[in-house]
């Protein structure tokens, strides 16, 4: 007896000192999540909900022009970032696993734009994504004789140049994980793969390529979650533009909330696109849990 | 003498035996150059935003060249005063100082909860945790913001300190550190009559240097970043941090050559931490620690 109510008096303890955190949680995660679903159901006057309108708010939101433009862009935002963004931090760890000198020195050096702030990243690109004679890009295009381009402004350009930024950025973290991996790798593996005559490129082909396969599925899958995200750069470098070319979901929602503050049709996107999201997320849980395995 | 250290290497493709072949001589030379060139492309952007700095904006409009005619340091000064930068470093000082301790005292407790104190019912909170991973933060900010002013909170620091208290990704970092600790110490202290908060700040936060470090500089390099919600709180009352200021320059028309040493002044701070803890930075992200 004495002991049972021992133990409860632990397990108030513990309670109370989760307690902060999961008042913290509930304030900025799942009070958020169930609210966004309610005011979506309702017509709103800034915070203040109305009449129950039901899905009449995501009709509204669907029939958007907008909407299907940044629904549009954002096939093609994972597009490009599957084929520049996914890639490039594979060569990059491949290529810095297979240096002996200065390798401290390449790891420092492609991680650093990761710590440079991303809103601070996107006024830098900008300015050598200007397109007249003075942009940067422009100009050390110009020591080899090549005419100024028009960069973001011409609209074929604007998603892939803007992965382009974000790759800068983001590569070099992810490229380390890639070179933990392969530093992994049993070294028999290619010992054995050379004593059977195997050339460079075909132990790079049969034993480094599948070994972060499994890794590289993984990361494909937080780098689409990541990519349906995208805010920021959009914003930023040519407010969606030009003529909607790069607008993304989560500017459209920022759009609606906090400049047209209809905080219903903000809402209903918002819960659009967090199912997705979700779905996403519920598909990487699922590989890394099988990988496990 | 410069293919002998390909002798050391124990991992990866190519190897010291390989080095008697000339083909893989030339390609382990053209790997160290492409690398070479790969970590000039990361440097040079931020090489490049210091360099143009000291432009004036004439320059800048108008000159075909990377180089500035001089380097002037009293130019940078002069836009530090304009823009009054010194007040943006000082609210986003008290932005990164409140987020850290946040960061590093909420996700800690429930972590020393969820792993320790074990309480009746701690598997489900651990689940309800980690599937709160699930759902974006990003689509979350209009009833955050919406909670943020029913609260009074609005114009304060406090909804952005706050916010750092609850995040997965630091309390499963928390979580599995603590986990390894020894048992022994905390039962010992338990038995001295050391209350449960005690056994966290005496015994338990001391032992978890090593995490603490790096929960706080994920936390001090991710709140000197944050923009959304600073911008949504902060803007207009005073308390401007610096990436509010960076980012309200989208809706104000400012000259280049002002942005981009407002930018240069928000790269310096992360610049000089990433200078001193490179190790502990690179070594948490290979260990795949990867972004919240």
């Amino acid at each position: 007896m004495k002991t049972k109510t021992k133990f409860k008096k632990r397990d108030l303890m513990g309670w109370l000192v989760m307690l902060p955190t999961l008042v913290l949680f509930a304030f900025y995660i799942w009070e958020p999540f169930f609210e966004n679903i309610r005011l979506s159901l309702y017509t709103t006057v800034r915070y203040q909900t109305q009449d129950f309108v039901g899905l009449a708010n995501y009709a509204r939101v669907l029939k958007n022009p907008d909407f299907s433009a940044a629904f549009k862009n954002t096939f093609s935002y994972t597009f490009w970032s599957l084929i520049i963004g996914f890639l490039v931090p594979i060569i990059l760890g491949i290529l810095i696993s297979e240096t002996v000198h200065f390798k401290g020195l390449f790891r420092t050096g492609i991680y650093f734009p990761n710590i440079v702030p991303s809103i601070a990243t996107i006024w830098i690109w900008n300015y050598f994504f200007t397109p007249g004679p003075t942009g940067v890009l422009n100009i050390l295009l110009g020591k080899i004789g090549i005419e100024p381009l028009q960069w973001l402004n011409n609209t074929h350009w604007t998603i892939p140049l803007i992965i382009v930024t974000m790759t800068w950025k983001c590569a070099g973290s992810t490229a380390l994980i890639y070179m933990a991996n392969i530093s992994n790798i049993s070294p028999d593996l290619y010992e054995a793969a050379t004593i059977d005559g195997a050339t460079i490129w075909q132990r790079i082909r049969h034993i480094t390529l599948p070994s972060v396969f499994g890794l590289a599925k993984t990361l494909l899958i937080l780098q689409v979650i990541s990519v349906f995200q995208i805010l920021q750069e959009p914003m930023l470098l040519k407010n969606g533009g030009p003529n909607n070319a790069s607008i993304s979901l989560l500017m459209l929602q920022y759009r609606y909330a906090f400049r047209d503050f209809d905080f219903a049709g903000g809402a209903a996107l918002s819960v659009m696109v967090a199912l997705i999201l979700i779905v996403l997320s519920g598909i990487y849980m699922k590989v890394t849990a099988s990988k496990e395995d | 003498m410069f293919f002998d250290k390909y002798n050391e290497k124990k991992d990866g493709v190519i190897r010291g035996y390989d080095m008697h072949s000339t083909s893989v001589r030339v390609l382990a030379i053209a790997i160290m150059v492409i690398c070479f060139l790969i970590v000039i492309a990361c440097l040079f952007p931020v090489v490049w935003v210091f360099l143009a700095s000291f432009k004036d904006i004439k320059e800048f409009n108008t000159q075909v060249s990377i180089l500035p005619s001089e380097l002037d340091f009293s130019k940078l000064k002069k836009t530090w005063d304009q823009l009054k930068f010194m007040k943006f470093y000082r609210n986003s000082l008290y932005s990164v100082a409140g987020s850290v301790v946040a960061a590093v005292i909420f996700n800690g407790l429930l972590a020393y909860a969820l792993a320790i104190l074990k309480p009746k019912g701690y598997k489900f909170v651990t689940n309800l945790v980690m599937w709160s991973l699930l759902i974006p933060a990003t689509t979350n900010i209009i009833a955050v913001f919406k909670n943020v002013n029913s609260l009074g909170m609005n114009k304060t620091f406090w909804p952005l300190w706050l916010a750092f208290g609850a995040n997965s990704f630091y309390i499963v970092l928390f979580k599995e550190f603590f986990e390894g600790l020894p048992g022994e110490l905390m039962e010992a202290a338990r038995l001295d009559g050391c209350g449960i908060l005690k056994v966290f700040t005496k015994i338990v936060l001391p032992m978890s240097r090593p995490i603490i470090m790096v929960v706080v500089i994920f936390a001090v390099t991710a709140a000197w970043s944050d923009f959304l919600l600073p911008y949504l709180v902060l803007n207009g009352s005073g308390y401007e941090t610096v990436m509010v200021k960076l980012f309200a320059f989208k809706d104000t028309p400012t000259d280049a050559v002002s942005v981009l040493r407002a930018c240069l002044f928000a790269i310096i701070p992360p610049t000089i931490l990433f200078v001193i803890f490179q190790k502990q930075i690179t070594d948490g992200a290979a260990a795949g620690a990867v972004k919240g």
